[in-house]
């Protein structure tokens, strides 16, 4: 029996039902802890075992970053996926939930619980937008607008899913919000909690706002998004750049930063071997319904169309950096903010090294490892601004370690439940 | 495709289980949203106003950063609710920071662009230089005396918004003193509760007087989704308006501190009769939480209002917080430019107070004041 769209909105839209937040744990009894319900201290991080993930995602369906992301981490064996939480980004909410909730089903793995989150950024809209992109033009390189794109539908539009995912989901998402779950799960494993951020920072933001204690209790942020050579302006953070901005600034233990500029390193076309495509070689090797996926979406579409672009690794890599970081050899701790002024430079990212009281001086020539990461670095002499936060900028992977990764979780055997 | 009843059935499923209102005996239903300064200031002037209208059912107070960090205000809230025997209401700490902006940040415009940044003001409330940090309590003075003994409710102020709101369609209204940081949270987690809400009441902004204020320019970002979000109807105080009356016109005070009883006579003798005669030249503030207050419990003493279309500057520079407003007629005004005034593309829509009968502002304020203390529910 299958699920009409109907039937399916009135389940995703349930989600946004309320709940209650448990309440913030009570420090210690002194007269001023007494008085008000404060915040409790930062338990000692503590990993043991398997890795627990919150996966925060715009999954973007049939096929691409998002679902390939979402993959390797459904593949891995050292995780615990904790939850799924969505956000509008790349797609429609509700739209991302008939995707993630089907790929779930034909993967054996409803067990993981899905949560809706926010419908809307902040603050940008798709009309104020495509008004900044008229008066001051267009200035990215892949003008990818997401739930936003001209030709989009509505918010409450579902589309049929293609094949392989073929029907809605039977799969229900749970009541619970997504900031909310993000809080409950963060307090319930202090230290211990990974959050993938694969979409706009948006649940991330407001589960920070509500309750500000998560932060020093999360293990580590993932995030994509920013960039400084490519371009500065990705989806990610101009979809929400109040929102990035937000999160960017928190203290967090950890928060590691795949950049436009490292994802364009490796597309999803590119070979393993001389002549062997990675698409080629999982739509051979995987078992269903990843083999699907890349023969329906990937393979065939190339044969038709050998032109064919395929996106940079995006997702892939930020799953890379939860499930095995030693395929990154090198990275830098950076301060990085985000522009929110509502003019041409709404939701760009800018970079200062953590150290840039170091970076040579103007009469000083500018060397080609500065210029490979840093369009000119003498910008940075006078510093980041007050309150941008810190954050690990993932600057190099081994290349061949990332693939064969990539391949093996892909071609392995299904994981079960 | 979806139809129009799939639309319909979805925001149909949006609003919660539709509960049996709660009877209130006709008495208005508010959420107290207040960055509650202590002692005594046009916050806490307002809570005493309310606690004492008998027209009022107050569902609960909820702070949020602005005026003071969040857990001083909750302090004073909690104590004064002692101090008024009214232990029944209870109280939801909220924000404790404002979406995106930060200390450093106000400073930094405050020195870069001038006061003009700020509303012609310069006061910065938490973010003063001088301020206490977020975390800091400060141990309340008299006749607060001590902490109090009830405590604050653990759910975040937004998550009890929605739910109040939820169970009680159509009949809650949401009074605003302070940042709408509250507001825009409860708005971005649950949009279902905006087309459910009675009225949202703030105070910010303004034409004339000032550009801009506190509750705006702490958190413009917020004040700009709040404003934004389609309330069936959103109305505002403005400086403009709140200027007219200030607390030492017309010997208010020293009537309130002959005839109120106490604690209402302690706080009003200790915090603006002393230091009013101490210096004479004091120039005691505007009302402006006290005309929000006066809107909720008797509208009928405002002479109208300016049917208006209002937005929020967000750019990160001097006029961080600013307001500009429209005329909700802007088609059939301005001669030649007639059509051309149009409003920002997602400007909100607010009703903005126009005048106030001072005189009976007066008598309301004041009766409410010195009227035996409302211990009832």
């Amino acid at each position: 029996m299958s699920t009409t769209r109907r039937e399916f909105i009135k389940t995703v839209g349930a989600a946004i039902a309320t709940s209650q937040i448990p309440a913030e744990p009570v420090a210690a009894n002194t007269p001023e802890a007494a008085a008000l319900a404060t915040t409790s201290p930062a338990a000692a991080p503590q990993l043991g075992g398997k890795r627990k993930v919150i996966y925060d995602q715009d999954t973007f369906g049939p096929f691409g970053t998002d679902i390939l992301g979402t993959l390797m981490m459904l593949q891995a064996d050292n995780l615990d996926l904790l939850g799924i939480t969505l956000v509008t980004g790349d797609d429609w909410l509700k739209q991302e939930m008939a995707y993630t909730l089907r790929l779930l089903e034909m993967m054996g793995r409803t067990e993981i619980p899905v949560y809706a989150g926010a419908e809307f950024p902040m603050l940008n809209t798709k009309e104020e937008w495509q008004l900044r992109q008229q008066l001051y033009g267009g200035h990215r390189l892949d003008p990818w607008m997401g739930a936003f794109n001209r030709a989009n539908g509505g918010l409450n539009e579902i589309k049929p899913l293609p094949p392989p995912y073929d029907r809605l989901a039977n799969l229900k998402p749970q009541q619970e919000h997504a900031a909310r779950f993000i809080i409950k799960a963060v307090r319930d494993n202090p230290g211990q909690v990974t959050i993938y951020a694969g979409g706009p920072l948006t649940n991330v933001a407001l589960a920070m706002a509500l309750a500000p204690d998560i932060v020093p209790l999360v293990h580590e942020v993932v995030i994509m998004g920013t960039g400084f050579h490519v371009f500065t302006n990705a989806f990610n953070i101009f979809f929400d750049p109040e929102s990035a901005r937000k999160v960017l600034r928190a203290a967090w233990p950890k928060f590691s930063i795949v950049t436009v500029d490292i994802a364009e390193e490796i597309h999803e076309g590119d070979e393993i071997s001389p002549g062997r495509r990675m698409i080629e070689e999982i739509a051979a090797g995987a078992q269903s319904p990843i083999s699907d996926l890349f023969r329906i979406h990937a393979v065939e579409p190339l044969r038709n169309n050998p032109s064919m672009q395929f996106f940079r690794m995006a997702d892939e890599m930020m799953a890379a950096q939860v499930i095995d970081p030693t395929v990154f050899t090198k990275s830098e701790q950076m301060y990085v903010d985000i522009c929110t002024t509502p003019g041409p430079r709404y939701g760009d990212s800018m970079f200062w090294p953590k150290n840039w009281q170091d970076v040579p001086d103007a009469g000083k020539s500018v060397s080609a490892a500065d210029r490979r990461v840093f369009v000119d670095p003498r910008q940075f002499y006078l510093g980041p601004p007050p309150s941008a936060g810190l954050a690990n900028v993932l600057q190099e992977i081994d290349h061949d370690r990332f693939k064969k990764l990539f391949v093996e979780l892909m071609t392995r055997p299904i994981r079960k439940a | 495709m979806t139809t129009p009843s799939d639309m319909l059935a979805h925001s149909a499923m949006l609003s919660p289980v539709q509960q049996n209102p709660t009877p209130s005996g006709g008495k208005k239903k508010l959420i107290y949203d207040q960055d509650h300064r202590g002692p005594l200031s046009t916050d806490t002037v307002a809570t005493l106003m309310l606690l004492q209208a008998d027209n009022i059912d107050l569902l609960g107070i909820c702070t949020v950063s602005c005026d003071m960090w969040a857990k001083q205000e909750t302090a004073y809230a909690l104590r004064l609710l002692e101090l008024m025997g009214r232990t029944e209401v209870p109280v939801f700490m909220g924000a404790q920071e404002p979406l995106l902006n930060t200390k450093a940040e106000a400073q930094m415009r405050y020195q870069m662009f001038g006061s003009r940044s700020l509303g012609n003001e310069g006061y910065l409330g938490a973010f003063a230089k001088d301020a206490a940090g977020r975390d800091e309590l400060a141990p309340l003075p008299p006749p607060y005396n001590r902490f109090a003994q009830i405590k604050a409710q653990p759910e975040p102020a937004a998550d009890f918004i929605i739910r109040t709101i939820r169970a009680n369609p159509n009949q809650v209204t949401m009074y605003c003193g302070g940042p709408m940081t509250n507001l825009a949270l409860a708005a971005m987690l649950a949009p279902d509760i905006v087309p459910i809400t009675k009225e949202v009441i703030f105070m910010g902004g303004g034409l004339h007087h000032s550009t801009s204020s506190v509750n705006v320019y702490f958190d413009a970002e917020a004040a700009k989704i709040g404003f934004r979000a389609g309330w069936p109807k959103f109305t505002l105080v403005t400086t403009d308006l709140a200027e007219q009356v200030h607390m030492q016109d017309d010997g208010k005070v020293d009537a309130i501190v002959e005839r109120a009883h106490s604690p209402i006579a302690d706080l009003f003798r200790e915090y603006e009769q002393k230091p009013q005669r101490a210096n004479p030249q004091r120039r005691s503030f505007r009302m402006p939480d006290e005309m929000m207050a006066a809107h909720v419990i008797d509208p009928s003493i405002f002479t109208g209002y300016d049917d208006m279309f209002i937005d929020i500057v967000t750019h990160n520079d001097g006029h961080y917080g600013d307001t500009s407003f429209w005329d909700a007629d802007w088609k059939n005004k301005g001669g030649e430019l007639s059509g051309q005034n149009a409003p920002s593309l997602k400007a909100g829509r607010v009703q903005v107070l126009n005048g106030v009968d001072k005189k009976r502002f007066r008598e309301l304020f004041t009766d409410l004041m010195t009227r035996p203390i409302n211990r009832s529910k």
